[in-house]
């Protein structure tokens, strides 16, 4: 947990627009970009990037501030696609509202699994929500229907792009789907940064650094963890839905494999984990890598980019393990301080 | 019936070389008290290593295993030595660092692309092997010959590091070192040092079972996740550290994945594999041997 974004500004010091003018002035260009990037191939590269940092925002919840690691978030990202998808191809239920059921079943699913397993140490922790995502995929691979519903086993689900709107969630450009993405990242990261400054937010922290002392002052982390892990589980669930809408096709391998679990703890751990911007910077730093290593060297080099992603991810948590977002934002901090005066102490 | 038998027998066997695979983790576990996320990957690493050495040198394919352990045994030593070590130093107090997971993570997805970088995705096998297909015909029943010498090879492989633990100078520096590093290295013992050999060992451990399922089994990049998440629920099944524990825990994955398509399709099985090692998480944390204080 970084301190350093936890503690409160004081009041005093600069305005309260200038403090805000960075993050707005970035909103701005997030929400301005697609006027400049015509390309349908760079759009579809930011709405993946857009995409990994709100699974990676949404992971953070437990594998940042709940202090374990959680390594099986593929399998909310599959609940999600497939409930939004079996239900829109069989009972023509709009998206949006498969979108909500999906959270809840993964609400639902993710406490069930936290309620066994946030008692265990971490590599145990880690271990099972490996098992419970890669038997789940297993499941789904193996399942031609679940009672009334076609799951079509490994073979997926196709969805046909009939009606195109925003009421099917579905849309013949890029751009729509970017600013959707957009607008569930500002969103999950409003999120977090509400939960951060909050008592649960705090005891989270205190749970995760130090379980034994935290539960001496009377907080029960266990039960912390759990409503970390519902919200997590809920909003890591809602990207599916997306996912399965931008792209059209869903199967396990793609929705529920364990290299996404594996990418989003990666992102996480490279940024920052624990931090607001750590999921930001790591999606940011690592997706374009991954995404033009396979445009540029996918026939030569296959691969490449996991190598670098195993590289960076090494010598991170050697020379910095709270990842690479601190030096970046004490930086900024030095800068805005050089800036606006030295009203602010720290 | 019979068939039922002779599909036991070959699961037991099968599942031996999978405990022989769990071993090098769970001895890894046993003193670093870390789980090694690399583990399969360093399985594929001796596996291609012994593929090599047979193409080059034209060696007997269990000859191999001549280049692979002291080859193995160099690289996991090195491993520890120059990645891991520095996050043990930083994290001295904490008994168990989660960093050591993610860093040897990172490992995993190198190697495993380094692999896909140099060598191709394509299956490779040894075509021309003395082993390749050999039967036994015990009664009706068929019983595949490498499998056997497989499992003779865990067996011995597992007795050998028992006897090491045990009977040795060193074993029992390890030892102590795996029940209390301070109070160890108290005693005039290095815990780094043993933690370089004791990886290494796990290490070439891992390089057995690469030598042992070469002969008939297919080479490629990504062999090693196959017998990474197997290690895992191996290890825990039969008790984190516990070295009978292993083979066994091998054992009953290998029964059930080739008893299990008898009752039911094939692709089922890992299902009910994945379902026993949650039921263990929950409900039997360390496992069939393990000690209830490592869990």
């Amino acid at each position: 947990m970084n301190a350093s974004t936890v503690t409160r500004q004081p009041a005093s010091g600069r305005p309260v627009l200038l403090r805000w003018a960075p993050l707005l002035l970035l909103l701005a260009f997030a929400f301005a970009l697609p006027l400049v990037v015509r390309s349908a191939t760079y759009l579809h590269i930011l709405i993946l990037l857009l995409l990994y940092a709100y699974l990676t925002t949404s992971w953070n919840l437990v594998g940042g501030f709940a202090g374990v690691l959680p390594l099986g978030h593929a399998a909310f990202v599959g609940i999600g696609a497939y409930t939004s998808t079996v239900l829109s191809l069989q009972y023509g239920l709009s998206p949006w509202i498969g979108m909500i059921l999906g959270g809840m079943i993964s609400t639902i699913v993710g406490v069930l699994i936290g309620l066994p397993t946030f008692k265990m140490r971490g590599a145990y922790f880690a271990l099972a929500t490996i098992a419970f995502a890669e038997g789940l995929r297993v499941m789904v691979e193996n399942l031609d229907r679940l009672g009334p519903f076609r799951l079509n086993g490994p073979r997926g689900l196709q969805i046909p792009p009939l009606e195109v709107g925003f009421g099917r969630l579905m849309f013949a450009e890029k751009e729509p789907y970017y600013y959707i993405i957009l607008t569930m990242l500002v969103l999950a990261v409003g999120i977090t940064w509400a939960v951060s400054r909050s008592k649960l937010g705090y005891c989270l922290a205190a749970g995760g650094e130090e379980p034994e002392a935290a539960q001496s002052l009377g907080i029960n982390v266990a039960r912390l963890k759990l409503i970390a892990m519902a919200i997590s589980s809920f909003l890591t669930s809602l990207a599916g839905t997306f996912w399965a809408q931008f792209t059209l096709y869903i199967h396990p391998k793609s929705v529920m494999s364990l290299d996404i679990s594996f990418e989003i703890a990666f992102i996480a751990l490279i940024g920052g984990r624990g931090s607001i911007a750590g999921p930001l910077l790591g999606a940011l730093l690592l997706r374009p890598v991954s995404d033009f290593s396979r445009i540029h060297f996918g026939d030569t080099l296959p691969g490449l980019h996991l190598v670098i992603f195993g590289v960076v991810l090494i010598l991170v948590m050697l020379y910095q393990p709270r990842g690479l977002q601190e030096p970046l934002t004490r930086l900024y901090r030095r800068g805005m301080q050089r800036l606006f005066g030295t009203g602010e102490g720290g | 019936m019979i068939h039922l038998l002779e599909d036991t027998i070959n699961g037991v066997l099968m599942g031996s070389i999978y405990g022989l695979a769990a071993l090098g983790l769970t001895l890894i576990f046993g003193v670093l008290k870390v789980i090694n996320f690399a583990h399969g990957s360093l399985l594929m690493v001796g596996m291609y290593a012994a593929y090599w050495a047979v193409l080059l040198t034209g060696v007997h394919p269990y000859l191999a295993l001549v280049f692979v352990l002291p080859l193995m045994f160099a690289f996991g030593y090195l491993l520890q030595a120059v990645v891991i070590q520095p996050i043990f130093k930083a994290e001295r107090e904490v008994r168990e660092p989660i960093t050591v997971i993610i860093v040897t993570t990172g490992v995993w997805y190198i190697l495993d692309n380094l692999a896909l970088l140099v060598f191709g995705p394509q299956y490779r096998n040894i075509q021309d092997n003395p082993l390749r297909g050999r039967m036994i015909e015990a009664g009706e029943m068929l019983i595949s010959v490498p499998k056997l010498w497989g499992f003779c090879a865990a067996v011995a492989t597992a007795a050998l590091i028992w006897l090491f633990l045990q009977k040795t100078r060193m074993g029992r520096a390890v030892r102590a070192t795996s029940l209390d590093r301070d109070a160890a290295s108290l005693q005039g013992i290095n815990p780094y040092k043993i933690y370089n050999i004791a990886f290494g060992l796990g290490t070439a451990v891992a390089g057995v079972a690469g030598v042992a399922l070469v002969p008939f089994y297919n080479i490629f990049p990504t062999v090693g996740v196959l017998f990474d998440i197997k290690c895992f629920i191996i290890v825990v099944l039969g008790g984190l550290g516990s070295i009978g524990g292993a083979l066994l825990g091998g054992m009953i994955i290998g029964v059930i994945e080739s008893v299990g398509p008898q009752f039911m399709t094939a692709t089922w099985t890992e299902a009910i594999v994945y379902g026993l090692f949650l039921g263990f998480l929950f409900l039997r944390p360390s496992g069939l041997f393990g000690v209830k204080y490592d869990w």
